[in-house]
């Protein structure tokens, strides 16, 4: 393996009449596999790795918890209210939901562009997605009140239910979606990994690794007959993945936009909150991969050049979503309706208002930094930026819900709503379960798609 | 394995040659025969104003489509794109001559007649239940409504209207002749220029298309609103952009003006994007009826009911729905139509005759609110009106011709010295 | 070259040469070389799909996208199907759709249908393309022979190899290797297939056979106790609402015991609700008189239901006094015409005054049906009956108040009367919610002074009784 230069690290130079290359440190096709084993291959985690997974599973055991105590107690213990019925979960949900389009953004879309700087960053924003989905399905999951009844949201058969769920309700179609989302990245996330299983599998030192491994990988051997079926498969994947990913945060957005609530029933609401999940997603992948590349070793493969990619994406998104809250002002003024042209009023003035101004200084005023470019190829700083576009986001969410449930219509249902102890814990507790299964995802998978990075290596590098 | 090509043009320098700048007259003449024969037998100004303000949106969203993808292209740094790029640059730059055809839209405006928009006159002309027209001046206004009309005035209107146009003609104009420039120096700075500006522009170009779509199309109907209009109007410009470059290319190809710059390669890309773009239409579409049809509410639907349930409109929504989705989304779904240069062709073709319908759709119901009275709707429509129609778009089409020949005289018709010249040229689908 | 393999004793055949090469520029190269020497069956495999591999070893393309796109088609049908089938239609099939109005929409809307269908494609294409290919690349495959070549460890890595086989008519072992050679190969091995390697390993058959056995109890208990009675209370995994912490008025706090937690009671005096407070003034009527309300002599007022009033409030909700009659339930029987007074209660006051509201009541509600005189010919009960002549509709004709058994005041006593408009009787309805307690009784004496002056007359004749 190639000794690193710092010199050659820095790729972000731009220069129209070369194509920046996207591995450093002159890895080889060997270099890049040794690289992106490396922490794998380790006999034993660093410190650092135990101590973050130490605290994720804390975190972890105090979201179980406190569902155990939900489950016994009830709804009730949550702060939700009349009328703010969709409190903290559903903001939590959204969320997530959310910060988990941005794997299968990368892995479809860019890829369907051909934008060749989506494959050492694709793998692990894939199991970002997925594990970010896991959090978001827990959320509405218990939200249902009686969890264990929870098939009824199924259209199953049965004699002694006889019914069936009302398919016309946006809330079905969420079930639908955020079901159908789960199932295919997860279908994408492993059909991308069997190839670097099959690594892992030839890689194995130990007998049990090369059993799991060695059922995991399907057998693979790269034949170019398998290569043939698999790459149009992943071209359709990708294509199935593309509209699947809008729809789903499309479809979340149903869930407001179909109603008459002030505020949320707007046209703008599919895209705006589509470009708001992508915009979430990235700056989630930025936060854990600028640690993660340190972590794993990996600044040859995860360049500064991917960063400033994703950076450049989170301000343009970000920009897209304040064109939305623009838009949205512009009309709720425009629109000449009294309900909608307050409900923005008190977005902004009411009692909410801090929310409101967290949401647009940190989505809308602070991505703007990224216009610097040493704002977005400094890794420390991006970081600290996309902490507050996280941070943002999750207000955002929370503005849309609360403010319109809390002040609709009617004068005499207004109400404010106040989270507790227990919805604190539970979003806390959420970044638990989030952050264990990625901790181990690091550990034992490959968090390099190796094969499609080494697809897309130049050819004269030998 | 294949050859890889030399990163420069070896066909002698591309251009519409000097003969078809002398075909400019014949456009005109084409466009003022169109233009009378319209005004004829539309059988007065009203309904000609309306077909003529459908081909202006329909030409103008072309053009802005066209901006959109130089800048797009810029932005992302693409290479495969840089042959077809100064196609797009040259429809970008058509925008500020299209002022010019902007000008009957905004003297109507101005003269103080409420033939297209009903809030010319200061307070609103609108239809009772009863659809007899009625005139409500402004101090009667709701107070919200009066706010908007200070918005929607002849004054502000046109303010708005001359800067559209510098902020469209400055960005095209930036994007055409430093590329012009390149050709004759060359040099990566200038591309590395363009870049810098891409971002900024992006987002100039938005806000500036977001209140010109409000204002071009929605303000017909000023008591409705819907936050995803101008997506909706971006997204299909865009798509019949991109049939226009196709469209464009693949005749400059025949005519023999560009050879082996442009391959089955780029019209394979073209379509994926065409393909996208039907979906993203449909998916635009969808959401803002979707949204509108459950919710259910008065001062939304009424403007779904106009196109659904009035007047023979209802035809033309299900032609959009089949004719603008369902059909090109099944037949540009194979690699053997993108990749077949003659089915690209009417492909173009169509999509750009669908482009023209869906704007008759959002223009066109309007035009039974103008004063007058009796019903006019689609079923109702006579045949020469409709010849009336046709002719109004071709003359429209014409001087459209004429002011693309007039902006692309003897210009290279590719990007000569572009440093991606190379990935283009040798542009592979994978 | 030639690698051997470690156990030659076994039972071996050659399935191939496996050739490395150090670049894909190679490996393509190669592949052409052997593709215009005849080879046919042949496979390159290498870390990363190599471009322009498969015109070079003649791989068509494949017909993936076809079995998706027919899958999507008939997801379509599928995702529509279901919905309509759920939400749009009732027909009695085993498993009823399940039709309801909901938020002003079509019963099948398709807007409404458009995003589940939408998700139902889009999961079905991908079901297809995902199990699709790795049907037609026969994958999984966990036994290969190319596995048993050590130096094919780094195929997914940072070799690259080409396998001709021994199956193919240009295969011969020395032409071949030379050929390979000659082509750049780097290395090559015979890959050789351990005819053992697909027999399963003994242990996993026992294993196989005894997870089967365990797998089939589960169903097994089920099925043995299929169609059985049992006296044990159901296992109630999830308490549910089945036994919720709530209790009904007017009982012993019963059903809040159940064998997991013993008899809890609400208060300690074993009442489910608390007592008034003292002082506390009753809200509604106190209906314990039971010959007013309800025409029924006292001494009878136990046979009174807990829905005999529904105007006055449930009987004996009121407390103390009857506390024993409101949870008794009386089940029907032989009617006691005994119970019924037969004079006007005590708290009724009959004058002028009350027989003309009487009337006045009379022919608002009775009318209709039983004719102003009473004679059983109102005008519904008129065209009721002409109805019903025609098979248009059934009808029991109203009596008329002037049968001898209706006028009898053994078989008929006032208290029956006023229990007949009360309660109703046979096809009459129940007034009770609609006329209050002393209207009825004016009502019947009304209904009296009409039995008293006969069919014939037609002004009511006051008699004071």
């Amino acid at each position: 393996m190639t000794t690193v230069d710092p010199q050659s690290l820095d790729n972000t130079y731009d220069d129209a009449a070369h194509r920046t290359p996207l591995v450093l440190g002159g890895l080889d096709y060997e270099g890049v596999t040794d690289t992106a084993c490396g922490f794998w291959e380790a006999n034993s985690a660093p410190k650092v790795w135990w101590i973050l997974l130490g605290l994720a599973i804390s975190l972890l055991m105090l979201l179980g918890g406190l569902i155990q105590h939900l489950l016994f107690s009830g709804v009730g213990v949550w702060g939700n209210n009349n009328p703010a019925y969709w409190g903290w979960p559903i903001v939590n949900f959204v969320f997530w939901v959310g910060i988990g389009h941005a794997g299968t953004l990368i892995s479809a879309i860019l890829f369907l562009f051909r934008q060749n700087w989506r494959t050492s960053i694709n793998r692990a924003a894939e199991a970002m997605t997925i594990f970010a989905v896991v959090c978001a399905g827990t959320f509405p999951g218990i939200h249902i009140g009686r969890v264990w009844v929870f098939y009824w949201l199924f259209p199953i058969p049965t004699e002694h239910l006889a019914m069936w769920p009302n398919f016309r309700s946006p809330l079905l179609w969420d079930v639908f979606a955020v079901s159908t989302y789960a199932t295919v990245s997860l279908l994408f996330w492993y059909m991308g990994m069997v190839p670097d299983i099959a690594t892992f599998r030839d890689r194995s030192k130990s007998k049990i690794g090369k059993i799991i491994y060695g059922l995991l990988s399907l057998g693979w051997t790269g034949s170019a007959r398998n290569w043939h079926r698999y790459e149009i498969a992943y071209t359709l994947l990708a294509a199935l993945a593309t509209p699947l990913v809008l729809s789903v945060h499309t479809i979340v957005s149903f869930d407001f936009a179909v109603s008459q609530v002030p505020g949320w029933h707007t046209t703008i609401f599919p895209p705006y909150f589509v470009a708001g999940a992508i915009f979430s997603g990235f700056a989630m992948v930025v936060t854990l991969l600028v640690p993660a590349r340190e972590l794993l070793g990996l600044k040859e493969l995860i360049t500064l050049r991917h960063l400033e990619n994703m950076n450049k994406i989170i301000m343009a998104t970000g920009l897209m979503v304040g064109t939305a809250y623009g838009i949205e002002f512009f009309i709720a003024w425009y629109s000449g309706v009294t309900w909608e042209a307050f409900a923005f009023w008190n977005r902004a003035f009411g009692n909410y208002w801090w929310a409101y101004w967290i949401m647009v200084s940190c989505n809308v005023l602070i991505p703007q930094l990224f216009w610097f470019k040493w704002c977005r190829t400094t890794p420390w700083f991006m970081v600290i930026v996309c902490i507050f576009v996280n941070i943002g986001m999750w207000f955002e969410r929370f503005v849309i819900t609360i403010t319109s449930l809390c002040r609709d219509f009617l004068p005499s249902s207004w109400a404010y709503f106040a989270p507790t102890w227990v919805d604190l814990g539970m979003l806390v507790g959420s970044f638990g379960l989030f952050f264990t299964l990625f901790l181990l995802f690091c550990r034992f998978m490959p968090v390099i798609a190796m094969a499609e990075v080494k697809g897309i290596m130049p050819r004269d590098h030998h | 394995m294949h050859e890889t090509r030399p990163a420069k043009i070896t066909s002698p320098i591309v251009s519409l040659s000097d003969g078809y700048v002398r075909t400019i007259p014949s456009a005109l003449i084409v466009a003022a025969i169109g233009l009378v024969l319209s005004l004829i037998l539309s059988g007065g100004t009203e309904r000609f104003l309306y077909v003529y303000l459908t081909n202006f949106a329909f030409l103008l969203s072309i053009c802005l489509g066209c901006l959109f993808f130089v800048i797009i292209m810029f932005l992302t740094r693409a290479g495969w794109s840089v042959t077809l790029r100064r196609i797009a640059e040259l429809y970008a730059m058509c925008t500020l001559p299209l002022a010019i055809l902007f000008l009957p839209i905004l003297i109507t405006v101005l003269s103080g007649s409420d033939v297209l928009y009903p809030w010319v006159n200061g307070g609103w002309s609108i239809h009772n239940s009863d659809g007899a027209l009625a005139h409500l001046p402004a101090d009667q206004l709701p107070p919200l409504e009066q706010l908007k009309a200070a918005f929607l005035s002849p004054g502000f209107f046109s303010v708005r209207w001359i800067a559209y146009f510098a902020v469209w003609g400055t960005l095209a104009a930036f994007f055409l002749f430093t590329s012009l420039r390149q050709d004759k120096e060359g040099g990566i700075q200038l591309t590395h220029r363009m870049q810098a500006i891409a971002a900024p522009a992006l987002i100039v170009f938005a806000a500036t298309v977001v209140f010109a779509s409000f204002d071009l199309e929605m303000s017909l109907e000023p008591f409705w609103f819907s936050t995803m209009f101008p997506v909706y109007f971006f997204a299909g410009g865009v798509l019949s952009a991109l049939a226009t470059i196709t469209l464009t290319a693949l005749w400059l190809q025949r005519t023999g003006r560009v050879t082996d710059e442009i391959t089955t390669e780029h019209y394979h890309d073209m379509g994926k994007l065409m393909f996208g773009f039907v979906v993203f239409w449909g998916y635009i579409a969808f959401s803002q009826f979707l949204l509108i049809w459950y919710a259910n509410i008065p001062e939304e639907t009424f403007w779904y009911d106009l196109r659904i349930n009035k007047n023979g409109w209802k035809t033309l929504s299900y032609v959009l729905l089949i004719g603008h989705l369902f059909i090109p989304f099944l037949a540009m779904m194979g690699r053997t139509v993108r990749r077949n240069k003659n089915i690209m062709f009417g492909a173009t073709i169509y999509l750009l005759v669908m482009h023209w319908l869906d704007h008759f759709w959002l223009v066109m119901p309007h035009y039974n609110h103008a004063p007058g009275g009796h019903v006019r709707g689609l079923a109702t429509t006579s045949f020469l009106t409709m010849i009336g129609d046709v002719a109004c778009t071709v003359a429209m089409v014409a001087a459209f011709i004429a002011i693309f020949c007039l902006v692309a005289r003897t210009r290279p018709l590719v990007p000569l010295q572009d440093p991606r010249l190379g990935e283009a040229l040798n542009h592979e689908v994978h | 070259m030639a690698e051997k393999s470690s156990n030659e004793s076994k039972e071996q055949k050659l399935v191939g040469l496996l050739a490395q090469f150090d670049d894909p520029e190679t490996l393509v190269h190669a592949c052409n070389e052997a593709r215009e020497s005849g080879y046919i069956k042949m496979d390159a495999y290498s870390p990363f799909p190599v471009h322009g591999i498969d015109p070079a070893i003649g791989i068509k393309r494949s017909i993936l996208p076809l079995i998706v796109l027919s899958i999507a088609l008939g997801a379509v049908v599928l995702g529509m199907g279901l919905q309509l089938y759920a939400n749009g239609q009732d027909t009695a099939w085993p498993f009823p759709g399940y039709k309801f109005l909901i938020s002003g929409k079509p019963i099948f809307s398709i807007p409404a249908n458009i995003p589940v269908t939408f998700e139902i494609i889009v999961l079905s294409s991908a079901f297809a393309t995902f199990f699709g290919m790795w049907i037609l690349n026969k994958l999984p495959r966990l036994s290969n022979p190319l596995h048993r070549v050590s130096r094919f460890k780094r195929v997914t890595n940072d070799k690259f190899f080409l396998l001709l086989e021994s199956a193919d008519e240009k295969f011969n072992r020395s032409g071949s290797e030379s050929q390979l050679k000659g082509w750049g190969a780097v290395s090559i091995d015979e890959v050789n297939q351990d005819l053992t390697d697909n027999e399963l390993p003994k242990w996993l058959t026992t294993v196989g056979i005894l997870g089967a056995i365990l797998l089939m109890l589960p169903p097994a208990a089920i099925f043995s106790q299929w169609g059985q009675t049992n006296r044990h209370p159901r296992l109630h995994v999830v308490p549910d609402m089945d036994w919720q912490h709530k209790s009904k008025t007017q009982t012993v706090a019963a059903n809040l015991s159940n064998e997991l937690d013993g008899v809890r009671m609400m208060y300690n005096d074993l009442r489910s609700a608390r007592r008034p407070v003292d002082g506390a003034i009753a809200l509604g009527s106190l209906d314990i008189d039971s010959e007013l309300n309800y025409g029924i002599k006292s001494d009878f007022a136990y046979t009174i239901t807990s829905g005999g009033n529904a105007l006055t409030g449930v009987a004996g909700s009121q407390g103390e006094k009857k506390e024993d009659t409101g949870a008794i339930t009386v089940p029907a029987e032989q009617e006691n015409i005994e119970k019924y007074v037969t004079t006007f209660p005590e708290n009724f006051e009959l004058t002028q005054e009350v027989l003309d509201r009487g009337q006045q009541r009379f022919e608002i509600y009775c009318a209709a049906c039983h004719g102003y005189a009473g004679a059983g010919n109102g005008l519904v009960n008129q065209r009721a009956m002409a109805l019903a002549a025609t098979g248009g509709a059934t009808w029991t004709s109203a009596r008329s108040l002037h049968d001898v058994d209706v006028k009898d005041d053994a078989k008929n006593p006032v208290g029956r009367i006023y229990d007949t408009i009360t309660n109703g009787r046979n096809n009459m309805g129940p007034y009770k919610a609609q006329i209050p307690v002393n209207d009825r009784w004016a009502i019947v004496a009304y209904v009296k002074a009409l039995q008293e002056t006969g069919i014939q007359s037609d002004t009511p004749v006051v008699e004071d009784k």
